[in-house]
């Protein structure tokens, strides 16, 4: 159930310094979430579709990963416009909506869009070990780093665990439903993933002292900033200063 | 429970983040080295956990669990919270780098202080337990939906209704997380009582 | 045999679990260098247990532990004792925790001292003397259980060891892996301390194998004399030696 879609691949976009990728994608999103004129927020999205286009993801399954943010998006849909005092422009029944509504509306589905875009365009294209790497040279603590790769590493194990927890229910005939039966038993087997976790990783970190653990990480990683990296960075620096001008340059 | 990409302002998001780091920063402070396996290992369980999906009626919620997490975990909840924040993100995109403040405020937050107030609760007999253990799961996602609902609320006034309309769509949800934070303390409480007192 | 060539040495250890059962009961073991001894017992006969208070992960109630001649008394001891006494957990899952095995093979090193680059190629060629080449940047989770076994071994091997102690090694292998972890121990130049429930493993790996039973030790014989007698065998009732 758990993978990595879009990890895995060799475009441009997967060959970039995950350390570039990181603080790029930081940066556009950052820009993105406070833009206000639709000029801006419509080049944007182009910039974050440009980095799909290279980063030669599967079409369907982005699409597939933007319905949820979009399910989101579409709840402000259904209550914004008609809440929104303003210039009416529908009206449908007692309900009017308004043109700042409405534009409010367009912007934020815009705005999360062309962010998701980019995240997915940058980010997800890295295995989240790389990204673990990306960020202790880009020096966050390093015990948030190793709690990160720690994690990581261990959801798939217990993921497994979860999947044979519910087939072992499953075999006994356990059908869910809204009682307070099945709530027992999610409740329990939950339980049981915090308690085998935590044995786990007593027994992780018994290995671990095994073989000299005594509080320290270390980090093999090095990366090397190649001159293609260099022009995407240029590339990459244009387009936020055009995306800042967009928004922040005086109308004429 | 978040709140999606694009929506909240920049004070708002900024604040978030800054109210964030501290929190993480406390959570990390309050975590020693060696207990690093532990917090990933049950940030990894919890992470599991809360794709778990349970019925409601013809529809299905997945699990919050944040209350639970605050019981196991006090302060190094923030930390934890954030990280499976970041596997989310990554993962499924549930959630992208800007909110990544705010959402960790609103599941981390509600986890620290159920842990305060309910703690000395599922110390105690098994009535009063289960009372507090209910009281947490639920108070810990109304917390998370008035802390949601304010992040929208100091963004713009028009986020009235959104906002109303969020923390009342998550009654249900309140109340089946109580029900089964509750029966997880009390699974916890017989089959291992030590992981209920970390933190 | 003198008193230095002792690289284990247990005398009267006690434990018992934190319910109050007891699973050690007064334990005494010695297990010389170079020497290559199978522990076969019952589940829940504190095999575990036993190897955990060897590599001073859990303090007996009672007893003394000597290690290379030296009385283990606080966890610095045993700090020092880990450098040379590898242990192989029963479930490689605990002891992978890196997302690669290159990483996870280089961490013994680093925490003995090597820097990152001496690290690495410790960690490439412990790799390359499994036949493990190859896998430096494959991810850990992903390895089939028999290579997650083999990795597992590598990590304690890149420590290089002078005493290697196996949890029940051979759980859930295939028969090939089986065949590979055989001629990796037996071309080791260690003293081995293997703990399984497969007569055929120990009767491969070890010279002499020992019992626990009522949390005591004892010794039951060589391990040439160990296989398990499936078929019909005219001397299946009586013991006897295969050459």
């Amino acid at each position: 159930m758990l993978s990595e879609t879009f990890a895995f691949g060799d475009s441009a976009i997967h060959r970039l310094d995950p350390r570039l990728r990181v603080v790029f994608a930081g940066l556009l999103s950052i820009l993105t979430a406070i833009l206000n004129r639709f000029p801006a927020v419509i080049f944007a999205v182009f910039l974050a579709l440009v980095l799909i286009g290279a980063s030669r993801l599967p079409v369907r399954q982005v699409l597939a990963r933007l319905a949820v943010v979009n399910g989101l998006v579409l709840f402000i849909w259904l209550i914004l416009p008609w809440t929104f005092e303003g210039t009416p422009v529908v009206e449908i029944g007692p309900l009017v909506g308004s043109w700042e509504g409405i534009r409010l509306c367009a912007l934020i589905t815009l705005k999360s869009n062309a962010i998701i875009l980019a995240l997915i365009a940058l980010v997800a294209t890295m295995p989240v070990a790389t990204l673990g790497y990306a960020l202790h040279h880009l020096h966050l603590p390093d015990k948030l780093v190793y709690l990160l790769l720690m994690t990581y590493r261990y959801i798939f194990v217990i993921e497994t665990e979860y999947q044979q927890l519910a087939r072992a229910a499953r075999i006994r005939c356990f059908k869910p439903g809204t009682n307070l039966h099945t709530y027992k038993t999610y409740a329990y087997m939950v339980g049981m993933l915090f308690v085998r976790a935590s044995a786990r990783a007593q027994r992780v970190h018994q290995a671990m002292v095994c073989r000299g653990f005594s509080g320290k990480f270390y980090c093999l990683h090095e990366f090397a900033f190649k001159s293609s990296d260099w022009a995407w960075s240029s590339a990459m620096g244009i387009s936020l200063i055009v995306l800042g001008g967009l928004e922040w340059a005086p109308i004429v | 429970m978040h709140i999606s990409e694009g929506v909240l302002s920049a004070p708002v998001l900024a604040g978030g983040a800054a109210f964030a780091v501290a929190g993480i920063a406390v959570g990390l402070k309050k975590l020693d080295n060696n207990r690093i396996p532990q917090a990933g290992i049950l940030a990894a369980a919890f992470f599991v956990a809360s794709l778990v999906h349970v019925p409601i009626g013809p529809s299905s919620m997945h699990l919050i669990l944040n209350g639970i997490v605050g019981l196991l975990m006090g302060w190094a909840a923030f930390p934890v919270i954030a990280v499976a924040l970041v596997l989310q993100a990554i993962l499924f995109q549930f959630g992208g780098i800007t909110s990544l403040g705010v959402n960790t405020i609103i599941m981390a937050g509600p986890a620290v202080l159920g842990y305060y107030l309910f703690t000395p609760f599922i110390a105690r007999g098994h009535t009063t337990a289960m009372a507090g253990a209910f009281a947490c799961g639920f108070t810990a996602v109304l917390v998370s939906a008035l802390i949601a609902a304010a992040a929208l609320m100091l963004t713009g006034e028009a986020f009235l209704e959104v906002s109303a309309a969020l923390v009342a769509a998550h009654i249900v949800v309140m109340i089946i997380e109580g029900i089964i934070t509750m029966f997880c303390v009390a699974f916890l409480k017989k089959v291992q009582p030590s992981m209920l007192s970390i933190g | 045999m003198g008193a230095d060539r002792l690289v284990i040495d247990l005398e009267n250890i006690s434990f018992a679990y934190p319910d109050g059962r007891d699973v050690l009961s007064g334990l005494s073991f010695k297990l010389d260098k170079g020497a290559r001894a199978g522990l076969i017992g019952p589940n829940g006969s504190g095999k575990t247990t036993l190897l955990h208070m060897i590599m001073g992960l859990i303090p007996p109630s009672e007893g003394a532990i000597r290690l290379f001649g030296r009385e283990m008394r606080s966890e610095k001891d045993f700090h020092e004792s880990r450098k040379n006494i590898g242990l192989v957990f029963q479930n490689p899952d605990d002891q992978l925790f890196s997302p690669t095995v290159l990483e996870d093979v280089a961490f013994g090193p680093l925490n003995l001292g090597a820097s990152p680059e001496e690290a690495r190629d410790i960690a490439v060629k412990t790799l390359k003397d499994l036949h493990l080449t190859g896998f430096e940047d494959r991810i850990s989770y992903r390895l089939s259980g028999g290579e997650k076994k083999l990795v597992a071994l590598a990590t304690v091997l890149a420590m290089n060891p002078a005493v290697l102690v196996m949890d029940e090694p051979t759980t859930g292998l295939d028969e090939k892996t089986n065949d590979r972890i055989v001629s990796i121990l037996n071309t080791l130049d260690k003293t081995l301390l293997i703990v399984s429930h497969e007569y055929n493993f120990l009767a491969r790996t070890t010279d002499d194998f020992y019992g626990i039973r009522d949390g005591q030790i004892f010794y039951a014989g060589e391990s040439a004399t160990l296989h398990t007698h499936y078929h019909a065998h005219a001397a299946g009732e009586v013991p006897h030696k295969h050459i």
